[in-house]
């Protein structure tokens, strides 16, 4: 073939043209994209926020899409084509340093966004997230709007529960500590709540709780447990000092339960959030384990009720003494009773 | 009495001089982000090096400052010589340096500020679109004038690359920008994204390959001495590039609810990418079959070589990425940033780096100031890059894989530190290759011992 200036340049430009008119020109002309079920658009404070998010760069780390194959993200909303009507750029993005976003409305109150972008690492310890204080005050409100926005009618509801619940929680919050715990008690169900740690407080096992509370908890809770942690002036309610607890086991005995559930489901409307889909089971109760030998100074690890013990897990008995004073009953032998 | 403007080969130098410096800002720029990764407070509140606002001048930087800047410089003087010509207007070529000069100028000055279109590869904002459109315009005139007043009859397969990548840009890149909205340069909604990633894989199909390619075509048979292998293969290579790699944007948003038969085309088109790649890789590597000691010598040509080497893997790598099956595993994380280096650093930024040290002691008319440091600039440059890709993939399979188990990203998170320091300390190694780079390039221009270039035929073929 024999490539003339009439080949090479009349030809490449046709060559283009072809792919173009499938690639971009049939899209174009085909693509009717109706909005989906959980479509509304944006208020003007959200759209601000928006332009905040493409300005500076946050798609380079968040995603706006969630993928059949995304299960660590609970797949309860698989991006649809009609979620991103009116949106430009859509940026969905290329990369997942942080999180997927496109469904983050609603999962955390306004107070923990406020916290997480003045300083990301003050909620979330291990984050590699820019600070954005530099933005100030009124564009951090706007981003917050926005990423509340996301996940649109299902986020809508998503920040209607946290602000039902938050409501609840600041009515005892407001009067007294004690009547808070007593009202956060009562909001774990029953079954959960004269439920003891069924794993023992091993070494290991604080170790391990002890890793998690540093890349979870630490931020608000503090290294110390008093909830004076570097999040803590940001939230209203505040985190919970842990060596209040002390004074509210259940039955005088129990304690377990409560920080596991509380741990796994969060408690929304407060800063709190779930660790459910980061923690597995005994991540959870280790860090259960942690706090309560470190802050509340009691653990109820491996008490009564129990049922066959585990095979690998070495004999073990709980020497601690509960609060009032008067020991634990039921001084088994782990292998054997 | 010529002003600097006229005189032969000015712009192709300035072209070349603007690459040798932006590779050192855009790997500085990529050092601040890599930094942010594993040390997120370092730059703490510091606006305008956080890491959403100096991610995309890096990007940008080192995609249109160094890479294309050079490469432009290398085409500019090729392509006259290969013609037996004049550039048609030297005016017009520096006037295409400083609009796109501008444009790359306009990346660290108003990402900074926020101001960002923020999609990925189209950031820069709508002045920059439309310069960045004129500078190529203008090439793309001059290119075609110079190829009618050609004295050389023969068109060799470098000039098709080099003239084509105008013309197709010419189109690609303001559409792709989306240059008729300027206030968001964006459509809305998934179209949108269509358009974005159509564009931005022609970037590298359109713009970085048939530059590279065009260059590797110049300095291999020159360096080897031997004429190209093969006419047909150049064809096929040439044709199949615009026709396949034009598909295949739609690749990076498999995943994303798209239409499933633009998902089939990019998957499929992803696939026969193999035809223009190793085509053009069989032609390359035939030609220097018998001569590879003297091409491996020859501190241009084992640049070449190399980033024909990264060609091969990176090109195999993208084909592979495509599948669905497999990029439930690499997509979204570290993997595609292992991929992306080297196959701009590794393809292009090689054959760039090659090229223009093949063809700057042509330029001035003086020899290159120390080839030591051209080796030495190679070793820094191999070890960093590869260090990076090996680094960058295995944390980009740990993340994959985690979350494919379904663990959270906080969870994935956790592991990354090490990976992250690697990556900044293998990035030092690349920085130090640009400044030992820059460093040469002066002491060539300002101290290279004068000669005159020998008169070298210019590689001929069968028809």
């Amino acid at each position: 073939m024999k490539m003339t200036p009439a080949i090479v340049i009349i030809g490449s430009i046709m060559a283009f043209w072809a792919s173009m008119s499938v690639m971009v020109i049939m899209p174009a002309i085909t693509l009717k994209v109706e909005p989906s079920e959980i479509w509304r658009p944006m208020t003007a404070e959200e759209q601000e926020g928006y332009r905040l998010y493409v300005r500076n760069g946050c798609s380079y780390c968040h995603s706006q899409f969630i993928r059949v194959m995304d299960w660590d993200l609970g797949a309860e909303r698989i991006a649809q084509a009609g979620d991103y009507v009116d949106r430009g750029p859509d940026l969905m993005g290329s990369k997942r340093t942080g999180p997927d976003l496109s469904q983050e409305g609603g999962e955390h109150p306004d107070d923990w966004h406020l916290a997480h972008f003045t300083n990301p690492r003050n909620t979330s310890p291990i984050s590699v997230m820019p600070s954005f204080a530099f933005l100030g005050a009124d564009s951090i409100r706007k981003l917050t709007a926005f990423v509340q926005f996301e996940g649109m009618l299902m986020a809508d509801q998503r920040v209607e529960r946290q602000r039902h619940w938050k409501e609840a929680a600041l009515q005892t919050y407001g009067k007294d500590l004690d009547s808070h715990v007593q009202w956060l008690h009562a909001m774990v169900p029953e079954v959960w709540r004269p439920m003891p740690n069924p794993y023992p407080a091993l070494e290991a096992d604080l170790a391990r709780g002890r890793k998690i509370y540093q890349q979870f908890c630490i931020g608000c809770h503090g290294p110390v447990g008093d909830g004076r942690g570097q999040a803590a002036g940001f939230l209203n309610p505040m985190p919970l000092n842990f060596t209040v607890l002390r004074r509210h086991l259940v039955d005088n005995r129990y304690i377990g339960g409560l920080l596991y559930y509380q741990i796994m489901n969060g408690i929304t409307g407060t800063a709190m959030p779930y660790f459910k889909k980061s923690l597995e089971s005994e991540k959870i109760w280790d860090v259960a384990n942690y706090l309560a030998v470190s802050f509340i100074g009691y653990s109820d690890a491996n008490i009564e009720p129990t049922g066959i013990d585990a095979s690998y897990e070495p004999r073990w008995q709980n020497r601690f003494q509960a609060p009032d004073g008067q020991g634990l009953s039921d001084e088994r032998d782990s292998v054997g009773r | 009495m010529l002003t600097p403007a006229q005189k032969t080969n000015s712009a192709a130098l300035a072209f070349l001089a603007a690459g040798s410096i932006w590779l050192l800002v855009g790997t500085l720029y990529g050092l601040v982000s890599a930094i942010q990764l594993v040390a997120p407070e370092f730059f703490n509140n510091i606006a305008w090096l956080m890491f959403g606002r100096s991610r995309p001048v890096h990007v940008n930087t080192v995609i249109y400052g160094f890479v294309i800047n050079m490469l432009i410089g290398c085409g500019l003087y090729y392509m006259p010589a290969l013609l037996k010509c004049r550039l048609w207007s030297e005016t017009m070529a520096w006037w295409s340096f400083v609009l796109w000069n501008l444009a790359v100028i306009s990346g660290p000055v108003s990402f900074a500020y926020g101001y960002s279109q923020g999609r990925e590869y189209a950031e820069y904002i709508w002045s920059a679109d439309l310069a960045i459109t004129g500078a190529v315009v203008l090439l793309a005139i001059n290119s075609v004038m110079t190829i009618l007043n050609r004295k050389e009859n023969f068109l060799y397969v470098a000039v098709w690359y080099f003239v084509a990548t105008f013309l197709w840009t010419g189109f690609s890149y303001p559409l792709g920008n989306v240059i008729w909205h300027p206030s968001t340069g964006a459509m809305t909604g998934l179209l949108d994204s269509i358009i974005l990633w159509f564009y931005a894989h022609n970037l590298p199909g359109l713009v970085l390959t048939p530059l590279a390619t065009g260059a590797a075509y110049y300095v291999i048979p020159r360096v080897a001495r031997t004429p190209l292998y093969s006419h047909t293969l150049s064809v096929i290579g040439f044709w199949t590039l615009v026709a396949f790699y034009t598909h295949i944007g739609g690749h990076h948003i498999i995943q994303a609810p798209i239409p499933s038969w633009m998902r089939n085309i990019a998957v499929v088109h992803s696939m026969v990418m193999a035809v223009p790649v190793f085509t053009v890789l069989a032609n390359l590597w035939l030609t220097m079959r018998g001569a590879g000691g003297r091409v491996l010598a020859d501190p241009a040509g084992r640049f070449v070589v190399a980033g024909s080497i990264w060609y091969l893997i990176t090109s195999i790598q993208g084909s592979a990425q495509s599948m669905p099956e497999l990029q439930r595993v690499t997509h979204l994380n570290n993997w595609t940033i292992g991929h992306s280096h080297i196959a701009v650093l590794g393809f292009v930024g090689f054959i760039a780096l090659g090229c223009m040290w093949h063809v700057l002691p042509l330029i001035v008319r003086r020899r290159i100031y120390a080839p030591r440091l051209i080796n030495m600039q190679f070793g820094l440059l191999t070890t960093g890059l590869t260090g990076f890709f090996v680094v960058l993939t295995a944390a980009g399979l740990i993340e994959g894989h985690g979350w494919y188990n379904g663990e959270t990203v906080y969870r994935t998170l956790a592991e990354m530190p090490t990976y992250m320091g690697l990556r900044a300390a293998f990035g030092m190694s690349i920085i130090a290759a640009a400044v030992v780079g820059l460093y040469n390039f002066c002491m060539t221009v300002w101290r290279g011992e004068p000669f005159t270039p020998e008169y070298v035929v210019e590689p001929e073929e069968d028809l």
